[in-house]
């Protein structure tokens, strides 16, 4: 039997991506040149490009420090995330009383959406004296119950022979997991440090109700600052975009191998 | 080196119990093979006496010391698991050392002692490679110098030849008889496969149901079986089982025909009324004349294996295998006349199970 050539499936797909890839491009464009987004016919090609504009959002509003807090934020929360999920998930593959009802309240818990949490979650914050503070943005994202599962998942997948063998071999609990598990769950790893890279460095309204002095703002906060204070700006925020973007394209390019793996893992017969 | 001793070892999972009430006596240096069908309990209680698994009754002792309580690490035991259990992150190399890394032992002495046991299996060429580059056998040969390295009191083995094809497990078998010449410590295997159990150890245990059926040297489980479970258990084919009615004078009746036993082989079941005869097909011998024979039928299936050929016959109901010399029978459908020694014959009490 004759195959169908596969290049007009290639050239759909091809396609695809590109009409995917067109508003990125159109961002760097923009950033570039500073030209006016509306015009009529729009430019393919960026006319007379310059870095200017990222010279301004570098020197004309704290740029580094909203950065450094938003890189100080998210390693809290990946560090978090990876510490707390990891013992969570450990503890969730082994048979204890209460096992079932614990799994429920996690699962339910997922239901609840963010904002109905916000008033209790504030108060917590507050209580515990780490308003405006590095801490504070980061607490409520130190552990996801989305990750719990992913870890969970993982760790069952790993054969129970070798956690045998590991305690046979003198290892305690706790370096079980970091010397056999944490290694065989690199997909895991790589999930849980994507998407909670993305949820905090994206984060607005929890910093925006935490957050009460300008120095401790994050980089979404300083984009809706420097939209509110900066005129004739569509250059310089196009910039200001690429800037916050790159951090997390190049972290999700680095893992996105593992980070597949990490979502599918269970999908499929291994 | 050590000996092992369980006393009234009770295992349950719920209110299911897999292990009831086992006694066992492991003598220091003593090679013993835990052997049964699956679900007897016997890899239970390896994991137990490992410290796997908790124990629900009873006490086991290692080298004197009782270790109901203790870790596994604590227990100075070494296990080869089914799967070999290799950690697929690490090289060869790694995998041997990791125990001894957690044990204090110094860097040069876990590069000597790893080396060394590469050298008696035969793997030092292997130890950059990592686990999935190895080929079954290798992994199986790694997963033995991880135990090796150790030095512990005991090893302990869980169906290790399991997952290897059918050559290699006879290689590995014999290389395991080897091996424990070599490194001489107390050892308990578990296996399912009879003829490892039967040319590996000094002494075998046979379980069923959490029981132990018996205990003895390879020759005399083989020999003299305690119970219809082993009889049936151990030899391939298995022993051949026939209902048989007692009469007077030394007589019995299987189906249709009434024999005549020696008066020193009738005594044991002498006033019992349901009895098993056992022979095993290879004591069913060619009749010759004589004496009448103490089996007559037809064969049923003919199964030539080259040195000798397996003969299945119908007798009253009761299916019998007789292993005689080639080219005796030839197809089936035909007769056969079967005598035996009476000194070969095993009798069983019906109702327990119990060898008469």
């Amino acid at each position: 039997m004759r195959r169908a050539p596969t290049w007009p499936r290639h050239a759909i797909m091809l396609a695809v991506c590109l009409l995917m890839l067109v508003p990125f491009y159109w961002v760097i464009k923009t950033s570039l040149t500073g030209e006016n987004i509306y015009a009529w016919p729009p430019s393919i090609i960026p006319v007379n490009p310059h870095l200017f504009n990222y010279v301004d959002v570098w020197y004309l509003i704290p740029f580094p420090r909203y950065l450094l807090n938003s890189v100080i934020v998210t390693i809290m929360a990946i560090s978090g995330n990876l510490l707390f999920n990891t013992a969570a998930g450990y503890a969730l593959t082994k048979q204890f009383p209460g096992k079932r009802w614990i799994v429920l309240l996690l699962l339910s818990c997922m239901l609840i959406p963010f904002q109905a949490t916000i008033i209790p979650a504030y108060l917590i914050t507050s209580w515990l004296g780490v308003l405006n503070s590095w801490l504070g943005i980061a607490l409520p994202m130190l552990s996801t119950i989305i990750c719990i599962f992913i870890f969970k998942a993982s760790f069952e997948a790993v054969p129970r022979s070798l956690i045998d063998a590991a305690r046979v071999d003198g290892l305690s609990e706790w370096r079980i997991v970091v010397r056999i598990l944490l290694p065989l769950s690199k997909p895991a790893i790589a999930t849980n440090v994507i998407l909670n890279f993305i949820w905090s460095w994206n984060a607005f309204l929890w910093p925006l109700i935490v957050v009460r002095s300008p120095d401790m703002q994050t980089l979404p906060l300083g984009l809706a600052r420097f939209l509110s204070v900066m005129e004739d700006t569509t250059g310089a925020l196009f910039a200001f975009v690429v800037m916050v973007l790159v951090p997390g394209l190049t972290i999700f390019l680095m893992a996105q191998k593992e980070f597949i793996r990490g979502l599918t893992s269970g999908a499929t017969k291994g | 080196m050590a000996g092992i001793r369980l006393s009234g070892v009770r295992k349950s999972f719920g209110d299911v119990a897999v292990v009831h009430g086992v006694d066992l006596d492991i003598t220091d240096r003593e090679f013993v093979v835990f052997v049964g069908p699956s679900g007897c309990g016997k890899s239970t209680l390896l994991r137990m006496i490992a410290g796997l698994e908790d124990i629900t009754g009873g006490e086991i002792a290692i080298d004197g010391r009782v270790v109901n309580e203790l870790d596994p690490k604590d227990r100075d035991v070494a296990m080869v698991f089914q799967d070999y259990a290799l950690y697929p992150h690490m090289t060869v190399f790694e995998n041997m050392a990791f125990s001894l890394r957690y044990r204090g032992v110094a860097r040069a002495e876990i590069r000597q002692r790893v080396e060394q046991a590469a050298r008696v299996l035969d793997i030092g060429h292997l130890s950059q490679r990592m686990p999935r580059q190895l080929s079954g056998g290798q992994r199986q040969r790694v997963a033995m110098g991880r135990a090796i390295v150790r030095d512990p009191k005991v090893f302990l083995f869980d169906e290790p030849l399991s997952n290897l094809d059918a050559k290699l497990r006879v290689q590995m078998r014999t290389e395991i008889k080897l091996l424990r010449e070599r490194v001489a410590t107390t050892t308990i295997y578990v296996t399912h496969d009879q003829t490892e159990a039967m040319t590996l150890a000094d002494r075998i245990v046979i379980l069923n149901h959490g029981r132990i059926e018996q205990i003895g040297t390879p020759e005399e489980v083989y020999e003299t079986p305690a119970t219809v479970f082993v009889a049936g258990f151990i030899g391939t084919p298995p022993m051949n089982l026939l209902p048989v009615k007692l009469g007077g004078s030394g007589q019995i009746t299987l189906g249709d025909r009434t024999i005549t036993l020696p008066e020193s082989r009738t005594r044991v079941i002498a006033g019992m009324p349901d009895v098993l005869l056992g022979i095993r097909p290879e004591h069913l011998i060619w009749h010759t004349g004589g004496e009448p024979p103490l089996l007559s039928g037809h064969a049923v299936v003919v199964e030539p294996l080259g040195s000798d050929t397996l003969v299945s016959l119908d007798i009253a109901g009761t299916p019998v295998i007789a292993r005689l010399p080639p080219r005796l029978v030839r197809k089936a459908g035909e007769a056969v006349l079967l005598a035996a020694d009476p000194e070969n014959l095993h009798f069983f009490d019906r109702t327990t199970g119990r060898r008469l």
